[in-house]
């Protein structure tokens, strides 16, 4: 008997522990936002242009939590069990949004809790994510060393061009998509590009692991042309790197770069505060401006000499082309085993 | 008393052991079962299996076993290089009786106190076509065109025998430093050239050193990540990158978990031969 009393407030004590412990917990939480987001320039600006203006005043505490997509993505998945996952917003390419979303680890929107999404640009609403910032693949070259200004991803993706032509290896999904549509492909049928890419390969193109590693081989003209986001181009202007763009006449492969929110965040609240103000004209504006990215709302005024170098003409945003996220995330696998293997290998 | 003993031993080993056996062997378990697993690219899902697949797939493809091999190759050279480049240093630093011995430890630890992919970076700027080998070569008028240094394998070596070096010289220097300066004397005095003095005496002797330090850097460069993934390039493969690619850009977690136990048995199987054939070597 006396065994029983001593099992019960054992067991009574643990109880009330278990559940006394994560409503302390989220007592605390209820002010914080913890957000997942690349380092660097992204991550200041969202303390700049979001956290600090918009969301500091109204008490919440914002943590950046700075990583690269790819293992901010694998923390999520591995969190997929927990009851209470530790991240409450992380920021990821579109392609990526449709991925978690198929991986089952992200949570549906609620549209009504964001009021300012009532002005975003319709492709930029996904069930699972807002677009937060958007740009477009186009053709870098350096006029010094092109001398002729391409017009189209077939006249760059173009094995004469020899090793003046840079590849950049983390950018293989749009590599393929822009090698797919100048060798008569569609958005979702990127292998008539393979045969072109390989070409280029043999013909001396060279292959930099990210795109700063890119930008660095353009300002030291080890490489004349390429194909990269306008935003980055605009940024690298700024650098002092010489470097011209030109929309490719198959079309403008759109980069999208937005936010999701994972199934177990512990402050979803919070989550969609942050949606929302990321969504303000303010620090729409913001961006536009320190980053070269166009705005995902309707209603942002960006100065007009930023809109000429960062945005794109009536005539070339009827080329602007959404990627087909189903197709490459299907096959997403199979296009790393081809590019690691037999492109690169 | 000797019950007391026992909790005493308890009480100082068992933290370490709980932690070792928590953090290292728990998710070492829970990697092997993850291996067995398959993998549904179009999902990128891992689903619950129980197959050998991921290692059957490893040992017949050759982009991965390539990988292996170029691991292999680049740990042993480094490790055979930093033992030669190691080896006299070590024992300079041993013998030296000038007062400012600690300050040349110091200056062989002082690398240690940069972080790897910082070094890297470092390098970067050393081996670009534009970089300060390359600039200066060019400038002096020796060179026409820059060499290729940067994102080859001669890249990766020089930066992980960088890295390495240290661990080689430090643990040399400790044995060297044990041995008594007498049986060198002695060999000397007994006619040994300083060869088969070296050959005979000091190399037997620092044996322990040399086993330790080599097994030290080569199980070093099998595991190097920053170095190779940085200094080698896209195109430039070992294991550590290769995992890591599977984990996270692939998701493939059962197939990243099948090669790090590969990459894991390969290297403490070497490192178990290369321990018995030494020591072998060094009882005959």
């Amino acid at each position: 008997m006396a065994f029983m009393i001593n099992r019960r407030t054992a067991l009574g004590g643990a109880a009330s522990l278990a559940i006394g412990a994560p409503s302390i917990a989220r007592a605390e939480d209820n002010k914080r936002i913890v957000i997942g987001t690349w380092g660097g320039d992204y991550s200041r600006l969202l303390t700049k242009n979001i956290e600090k203006p918009l969301l500091e005043p109204k008490g919440w505490d914002v943590v950046n939590d700075e990583a690269n997509d790819p293992p901010r993505r694998a923390k999520v998945l591995a969190e997929k069990a927990l009851r209470r996952g530790s991240s409450d917003i992380q920021g990821v390419s579109a392609s990526f949004m449709y991925e978690m979303n198929q991986q089952g680890v992200i949570e549906q929107l609620d549209y009504s809790r964001m009021p300012n999404s009532q002005n975003l640009i319709p492709v930029m609403k996904y069930p699972y994510g807002v677009g937060h910032i958007y740009s477009g693949k186009v053709i870098l070259y350096n006029p010094k060393i092109i001398t002729t200004p391409p017009t189209s991803f077939a006249d760059t993706l173009d094995p004469a061009r020899g090793n003046t032509l840079g590849i950049i290896d983390i950018q293989y999904q749009y590599t393929l998509v822009a090698a797919g549509m100048a060798s008569g492909g569609t958005m979702s049928n990127v292998e008539p590009g393979k045969e072109r890419l390989i070409a280029c390969k043999k013909a001396g193109a060279r292959i930099y692991p990210s795109n700063e590693a890119f930008a660095q081989a353009l300002k030291t003209e080890e490489i004349g042309i390429g194909i990269m986001w306008k935003a980055r181009a605009v940024q690298w202007q700024n650098a002092g790197i010489n470097v011209e763009t030109v929309a490719a006449k198959e079309g403008v492969p759109m980069y999208i770069s937005g936010f999701v929110m994972p199934k177990n965040a512990p402050n979803k609240q919070g989550a969609y505060a942050f949606l929302d103000a990321m969504l303000e004209p303010s620090a729409q504006e913001n961006f536009a401006v320190d980053m070269g990215y166009n705005p995902t709302v309707k209603n942002a005024k960006v100065p007009p000499e930023v809109q000429k170098r960062i945005g794109f003409t009536s005539e070339e945003q009827q080329r602007l082309v959404d990627l087909d996220y189903a197709y490459l995330g299907k096959n997403d696998a199979a296009f790393q085993d081809w590019w690691n293997k037999s492109f690169k290998g | 008393m000797r019950r007391g003993q026992g909790l005493t031993a308890t009480a100082l080993i068992g933290p370490a052991t709980l932690f070792v056996a928590v953090s290292l062997f728990v998710p070492l378990a829970i990697l092997l079962r993850f291996s067995l697993n398959s993998f549904v690219p179009e999902t990128k899902s891992m689903v619950e299996a129980l197959t050998l697949a991921n290692y059957a797939t490893f040992f017949t493809d050759p982009y991965y076993t390539s990988a292996l091999a170029t691991t292999v190759k680049v740990a042993a050279l480094t490790a055979v290089a930093c033992l030669l480049l190691g080896f006299p240093l070590a024992y300079v630093v041993a013998r030296t009786q000038s007062r400012f011995k600690h300050l040349l430890i110091i200056a062989i630890v002082l690398p240690l106190f940069v972080g790897n992919s910082v070094r890297a970076a470092g390098w970067m700027v050393v081996f670009g076509s534009k970089g300060f080998v390359n600039a200066g070569l060019m400038d002096l008028g020796l060179i026409v065109r820059p060499f290729e240094i940067m994102f080859t394998e001669k890249a990766v070596v020089i930066g992980i025998i960088a890295v390495n070096l240290p661990f080689m010289v430090l643990s040399l220097q400790s044995v060297i430093e044990g041995i008594d300066r007498a049986v060198e004397e002695a060999a000397f005095s007994l006619g040994a050239p300083p060869a088969t003095m070296f050959r005979r005496v000091l190399w037997p002797l620092a044996m322990p050193g040399i086993l330790a330090g080599t097994i030290l850097t080569f199980i070093l460069a099998m595991n190097a990540y920053a170095t190779p993934y940085l200094l080698g390039g896209p195109l430039f493969k070992m294991m550590a990158p290769v995992i890591y690619n599977e984990f996270t850009q692939k998701t493939n977690w059962p197939f990243g978990g099948a090669i790090a136990f590969v990459l894991m048995s390969v290297t403490l199987g070497l490192t178990l031969i290369a321990n018995l054939v030494f020591q072998r070597r060094a009882a005959r």
